[in-house]
Formats: structure tokens, C-alpha cells, sequence
């Protein structure tokens, strides 16, 4: 499995590992790993340790995942990244929206 | 009983198979056979030999003549070795087998086209 | 679970074997079994008769006469094409080299003789399933083609009409030279260009996420933003908030678009750029022959809510002959054989051996096509030079109306406060108002320029007290910039006002403009003492605005500035 979750003790804090390739390919996995939780986690971590890559895809399933979160109001954190995907988040300015640890 | 020369299992599923046909069977069979034992007889070369060995060994199997389709098979894959006495003795051994199975044939011809007749009558 | 049993279907087999007596017995066990049959006694005749008749299965005798099984059946196989007819070899081919020697001829199976009736049952059976598998690929393939030409013609048709809605503006201006491929749409790739009333141009470089339609439908909008707004004079910042607000509207939440938006003024000898999330643009200084990165500063179009976009510029200075360069991420991303990328470091090095500017776009592509092996054609590159002014010739503005009820004796004021200067562009409007008067249509590229020139110098030096002297040299650029940006947030006081009076005289009219600020003023007498230059990076604009319209003056202390606009009669 390529998208791993794992729920805090309280319920409070979800986290999703993303690993190999976040493409397009990762959609619906990405999607159900935190659409049906109830209740709905108060903040949300992507682990990108194992994540190799993200394209405009990923970009936009991070946008759908903020939304689900509240929006403006969404606590994501994305951590772990590495160099390439780093610059990617650079370059589209993502840091500005979500929290890049 | 077990007739070395004709397979009487392959007879029966035969006329199972032709139903009235099968007298014609028997018939395009010995037909085809004098055909190719006067091909044989020839002895032309051994490509000639060979092809003829085949189909006659083919169609004897079909018809359930062991023997013949045995004594064909050993001259299909001889042509080419066999010295021109071997062959000789081996297509006049096929010659003599086929005189054998063919009066067995042609009884089962009779026999079958009697039993149609009977069997009409009723 | 019940095996599911498919139904009896009665083929047509063609049997082709040279002993009477064989061909006669295999007849009638395939009859018996519910197929129709053909015979052939040699390969020659069973090509013929699958040649006309086509049956659908074919048991071929290896040895015949004439023409042999593998022969024919090699025939029979080039004449089927596409649709699979199993061929069944009836051998007594007992070694391996014969039966290989069927395979190659394209036989399907064998069946030894003496024949047996189950096994040829059970072979036909195995072969029909296999051969009505094939049909049904050919005929899901063919669907898929059908509905996959479908779709492209689909295309085709969105990509006539965003044509003609986004038609290509003045992309073929002599300043911009671009590289784009046809199908650009639908890689989400979008170029656009367009001249403001005032004679500046504005260019956006632009990628939606996605491919084909998703991402070519979300450019119509975009587009029309665009185009309507730059007509009108509206600057960059409004025309990206506007943007921004329709496609976060209208776009699903994980569609965006990244862009690149320029502002060139040729007047001004300036450009102002907004870059969210594209690759680095380049500003080429052909002088020092140096080029400054225009990076990504802000997040793409359409992903954060209006109250929270970020519609800041950033303005550098241009000389005559400099030249801003842009391309999508398709240039960066071309991969080679080993999924390597192209990458930044490249590009540089191809900058660097760059000696003719005008050969830039080749060289780029040469490089491309020798890392990856071959040309790929979804890399967007556009360049923009500035040009002196007088060189460039926007295209004269169409009206919808005959002009013959405008108005021609009239006179408005406004005054615009500090809330409505920090998110109000009150330009459009008041040009629009003055386009009303058919006489002065002729003239709306001055008197737009005019008009920006009179309000942005009451509103940067009158209001926000900015010196113009900061803009002397390219740091102090982005300084002003900065600096206009920061005193324009906390403005809580002051205004601008602007009066317009048309008045007819004998047979044509006479426009006046007054715009007034509540700044310190500037010593008028000082700076219409100094000499005209010709290459400065700003002024008061003075010049500009003697140059373009009548009687140009100042009082109040350099507060209030007037200037006239005159038409005749028309003809």
C-alpha cells in the first residue's frame, strides 16, 4: 500500500504516509484515507519521508485535503520532505497554505 | 478377440459415426488404397515413397487396418535407407497385408448393407 | 457456483485433406457434431475455397499435393488479416520437428490420426472460444477507436470556439516572439496578449493542472477576463484579483492555474511581473548582458479566496532591446531515457552559450531535442522585447455604437479617498466615460496615458509623498516599488480629485482635465527648467503629458495639474 494512515490515540490527528510516486495514480487512495473518518480529525500530518515525487496532481489533492480540513482554517502539516519535493512546493508557493515542517 | 490385422473397436465406432455412409466409407478407402499400393508398386523415387507411405499410413489407421498402417510407417521413415531390394520386400509385405484386410472389408460392406436391408423391413 | 455453458454456435469448418476416404469420415464427424463443412482435396483448392466462402475454422491435412498444409495454411492466415481463423492440423507428424513446423505455418492445434470424435469435439470447442475472444477484441477496439475519434473531433470543436474567444490578441506583434504547440490547449498550456488603451502589453503565460478538456475549459474564462479587462485599462493587480476570483469560483477545489502575468510599458520603459507557481521567468539586460530570475513569488490563480489573494507586482526597469523570457514547465520537466531531468543548470548553460539573442528559441529547442532524442511538442516559450514607443502600433479600439448620440456639453467631478485609492482603480471608468464623446475615440490611447500619468503622479507623489528620484536606478526600483506598496496599505487620509469638462466648439470639442491631490506639491518652475532626456527611467511624466495633450500646466503648487484635448469635426 502505497498510502499509509494512521490515527492518533484521541482521534485528534490523522496521518497519512505517502510513499514512491505522489501522482495522479494515488488519487482515490489519497481521497479515502480521510474522507470517511468520523469524527473528523482536528489536524492532519503528510508524511512525505518515502514520497519520491509530487506533480500538479499531488498539488491539487493537498488543495482537496485543506478543504476537507476547513480551508483557511485547515491545520496540515507536511513533513519529511525531500529536495526535489521541496522545490516543488517552492516554486508554487505552497509553503504559504499549509505548514511544511 | 484380438485380430492383428483389423481393429474391430474402430470398425464399430466407424459405422457409429458414418451411419449410411459407411459403405461408401469402406468403399473411398479400397478405392484410394489400390490407388496408392499401384503408386508404391512403381517405385519411383523416395520423396514419392515417402508421401504415399504417409497418406496410406493416415487413412489405414482411420480405418482400424493396424497392421498395414504399421508395415506404411516403416516405410514413410525408411525411403531414404532402405536399399532398393529392402523396399521391395517391404512394399510387396504391404502389398500382401492390404490383400489380407481387403476381403475383411468388403465382408463388412455386405454385412452392413444386409443389415439396412433387414432392418428396412420392419 | 454454476459454470456458465456458452451456447452451441454451428461453425463453418472447411476440411482440407487429399485422402478420399479421410476427408469422407472427418466430414461426417464434423456434420454429426452440427457444423457445416467444406471440403478441399489439395492446399491450393482450400485456399480457394476459404478465399470465397470464409468459413470460420479450417482442419488441414499436412501433406497433400499441389500446394502442402503449411503452404496454404500460411495463405489462409495472410487472408484472414486481422480475424482470427484457428487451423487445426490433422497429422500423423509424430516428431517434434513436424510439429513445430505446423506452428510456424500459424497452426493452432493438432489432431492425430487415427481420429477421435471427443478429441476433435473438445479441440473445435477450445478454438471457437479462442476465436470468438478475437472477434471480441477487434470489436472493443474498434469502439474505442470510434468513441476516441469522438472525443478528438470534441476537441476539436472546444478548441474552434476558445479560438474565437480568445482570439490571439496581439501575439503577433513585432515585440513578442513565442513557441507553442498546437495541442497547447490541451496540455493546459495558455499564452495571451494584449494592448491597453494606453498603448502598454500585457502578456500571460499560464498552465492549468490537467490535461485535455478539464483543463482547456477552465482557459475560456480566464481568457475573457483577460482580454475585457486590458481593454478597458485596467492594471495587472485588478485584472489577477478578478482572475484569481473566477477561476476559485468556478474551478473544481484541486484545479488551478499557475501563471505568469507582464505588464510592459513601453512609455515608461518598465515592466511589472507576477509570477504564481511558474518556473522562473528572465529579464535579459542585453547590456550587461546579465539576467535576472522573475521567480514565483505568489500561489497559482485559483487557489486562494479573494479576501486572501495576493495581487502584489513587482516592477523593473527595461532598456530599449531587453527582452523578458518565459516558458512553461514543460522545458525543465523533458526527461531522457533514464528519467533524468533537463533542469534549470541546463537551461543556464544554454543561456550562457547564447550569442545571438534571435536564436535563443532554436538553440533551447536543439538542446531538447539532443537530451531527450527527440522534439517533443508540448514546451511553451514566449519572448518579449521592449521596443522604443514610437515603434510599437496598437491596434485602433472598435466600437459598437454609430457615435451619433454621445454626449457633448457636460462636466463631472470626483474625489476619491483614501479607502477607495488603496483598492480602486478609478481609470476604466473614467475612460469609458470619456469614450462615450465620439469626437475624442481617435485620441484614447494619448488620453488614457494622459490620464494614468496625471493620476498615478497625484497618487504615488502627491498623496503617498514618494520621490521620484528613488527610480534612478534599478535597485531603487523595486525599492519605489516596495515602498509605494507599503505607504498605499496604511493610507488612512488624503485624496485625489479629478474634474472633466466637454465643451463643443464650432463643429468639433474641446476636452479638459484637471486632477488635483492633497500632497506637499513640488517646485514647478525646477522641473520644467531640466532639459528633456531620452533615456530616463521615470520623471513626473511632465513631458509625456505636454507632449500629448494641449496646454499642459500646473498650479496650486504642483497640486493640481491641467490639460486640454481638442477634435474637429469629424468627418
Amino acid at each position: 500500500m502505497s498510502v499509509v494512515t494512521e490515527v492518533s490515540q484521541d482521534g485528534q490527528k490523522l496521518t497519512i504516509s505517502i510513499k514512491g510516486r505522489f501522482d495522479f495514480a494515488k488519487h482515490q487512495e489519497f481521497r479515502e484515507s480521510y474522507e470517511h473518518l468520523i469524527p473528523k480529525p482536528e489536524s492532519f500530518e503528510v508524511d512525505l519521508k518515502d514520497a519520491t515525487y509530487l506533480d500538479s496532481s499531488a498539488l491539487g489533492m493537498l488543495l482537496l485535503l485543506r478543504d476537507h480540513a476547513g480551508g483557511e482554517n485547515a491545520e496540515i502539516t507536511l513533513t519529511n520532505a525531500n529536495a526535489d519535493v521541496r522545490k516543488i512546493l517552492a516554486i508554487s508557493n505552497f509553503e504559504q497554505i499549509f505548514d511544511v515542517a | 478377440m484380438d485380430d492383428p490385422h483389423l481393429n474391430r473397436d474402430v470398425l464399430v465406432a466407424l459405422q457409429e459415426v458414418m451411419e449410411d455412409e459407411y459403405p461408401m466409407l469402406l468403399d473411398t478407402f479400397l478405392a484410394d488404397s489400390e490407388e496408392r499400393l499401384s503408386v508404391l508398386r512403381q517405385q519411383t523415387d523416395a520423396r514419392q515413397l515417402m508421401e504415399t507411405a504417409h497418406s496410406f499410413k493416415g487413412s489405414s489407421s482411420n480405418m482400424g487396418a493396424v497392421r498395414l498402417a504399421d508395415l506404411c510407417h516403416e516405410l514413410e521413415h525408411r525411403a531414404k535407407e532402405y536399399s532398393p531390394p529392402d523396399l521391395q520386400k517391404l512394399i510387396r509385405e504391404i502389398d500382401l497385408e492390404f490383400a489380407v484386410v481387403r476381403p475383411l472389408y468388403e465382408a463388412e460392406r455386405e454385412r452392413a448393407l444386409f443389415e439396412k436391408a433387414t432392418v428396412r423391413r420392419f | 457456483m454454476t459454470a456458465v455453458q456458452t451456447p452451441f454456435e454451428a461453425l463453418t469448418v472447411l476440411i482440407a485433406e487429399d485422402s478420399a476416404a479421410d476427408r469422407l469420415l472427418l466430414s461426417t464427424i464434423v456434420r454429426r457434431q452440427g457444423h457445416d463443412v467444406l471440403t478441399a482435396a489439395n492446399g491450393a483448392e482450400a485456399v480457394e475455397v476459404f478465399r470465397q466462402q470464409r468459413p470460420q475454422l479450417v482442419l488441414m491435412d499436412a501433406m497433400m499435393p499441389v500446394m502442402d498444409g503449411f503452404e496454404a495454411a500460411q495463405q489462409i492466415k495472410a487472408l484472414a488479416g486481422e480475424t482470427l481463423v484457428p487451423i487445426i492440423f490433422l497429422t500423423s507428424l509424430t516428431e517434434s520437428e513436424g510439429l513445430a513446423r505446423c506452428l510456424e505455418a500459424g497452426g493452432d492445434d493438432f489432431l492425430a490420426k487415427p481420429y477421435n470424435q471427443v478429441i476433435l469435439a473438445a479441440k473445435i470447442k477450445a478454438m471457437d472460444r479462442l476465436r470468438r475472444l478475437q472477434a471480441t477484441v477487434l470489436q472493443q477496439r474498434d469502439q474505442i477507436a470510434r468513441h476516441h475519434n469522438y472525443l478528438l473531433n470534441e476537441q476539436r470543436v472546444a478548441k474552434a470556439v476558445f479560438d474565437k474567444v480568445a482570439h490571439s490578441g496581439c501575439l503577433n506583434a513585432p515585440n513578442i516572439r513565442y513557441l507553442q504547440s498546437p495541442y497547447a490547449l490541451f496540455n493546459g498550456d495558455l499564452l495571451l496578449a494584449a494592448f491597453t488603451p494606453a498603448g502598454d502589453m500585457h502578456v500571460l503565460l499560464g498552465d492549468f493542472t490537467g490535461h485535455g478538456l478539464p483543463a482547456a475549459v477552465g482557459a475560456m474564462p480566464l481568457a475573457e477576463v483577460f482580454y475585457g479587462m486590458t481593454a478597458k485599462g485596467y492594471g495587472l493587480s485588478e485584472t489577477l484579483r478578478e482572475m484569481n476570483a473566477k477561476l476559485k469560483r468556478i474551478l473544481p477545489v484541486d484545479m488551478f492555474c499557475c501563471a505568469t502575468l507582464l505588464c510592459l510599458s513601453f512609455q515608461r520603459r518598465s515592466v511589472e511581473v507576477w509570477n504564481g507557481g511558474m518556473p522562473d521567468g528572465y529579464l535579459h539586460n542585453i547590456a550587461s548582458d546579465e539576467r535576472t530570475p522573475l521567480t514565483a513569488r505568489h500561489l497559482p490563480l485559483g487557489v486562494l479566496s479573494p479576501e486572501t489573494f495576493d495581487d502584489r507586482t513587482e516592477v523593473f526597469p527595461m532598456a530599449v532591446g531587453d527582452r523578458v523570457f518565459l516558458l512553461s514547465d514543460g522545458v525543465i520537466d523533458t526527461c531522457d531515457a533514464s528519467e533524468q531531468l533537463f533542469g534549470v543548470e541546463r537551461l543556464h548553460q544554454v543561456f550562457a552559450a547564447n550569442r545571438q539573442p534571435e536564436e535563443l528559441f532554436e538553440e533551447i529547442e536543439q538542446a531538447l531535442r539532443d537530451f531527450r532524442g527527440e522534439a517533443r511538442d508540448d514546451v511553451s516559450m514566449v519572448e518579449v522585447s521592449l521596443l522604443d514607443a514610437t515603434q510599437m502600433s496598437p491596434p485602433t479600439l472598435v466600437y459598437s455604437d454609430s457615435g451619433q448620440s454621445c454626449p457633448l456639453d457636460w462636466s463631472v467631478s470626483f474625489e476619491f479617498r483614501a479607502a477607495s485609492l488603496k483598492r480602486f482603480n478609478p481609470l476604466p471608468y473614467l475612460l469609458q466615460l470619456l469614450l462615450e464623446v465620439h469626437g475624442l475615440r481617435a485620441q484614447s490611447g494619448a488620453l488614457y496615458s494622459v490620464l494614468a500619468e496625471l493620476y498615478s503622479n497625484a497618487l504615488e507623489h502627491g498623496v503617498l509623498g514618494l520621490d521620484s528620484n528613488l527610480k534612478r536606478d534599478a535597485s531603487g526600483f523595486a525599492r519605489y516599488y516596495q515602498e509605494r506598496n507599503a505607504r498605499l496599505d496604511a493610507l488612512h487620509s488624503g485624496y485625489v480629485r479629478v474634474h472633466l469638462e466637454v465643451v463643443p466648439t464650432g463643429e468639433g470639442g474641446c476636452l479638459s482635465i484637471r486632477v488635483e491631490d492633497s500632497g506637499k506639491g513640488f517646485d514647478i518652475a525646477r522641473v520644467m527648467e531640466r532639459p528633456a532626456e531620452n533615456v530616463r527611467l521615470s520623471g513626473r511624466g511632465v513631458n509625456l503629458v505636454q507632449q500629448l495633450g494641449r496646454n499642459a500646466s500646473w498650479s496650486d503648487n504642483g497640486r493640481s495639474a491641467r490639460v486640454e484635448f481638442f477634435w474637429d469635426a469629424l468627418a
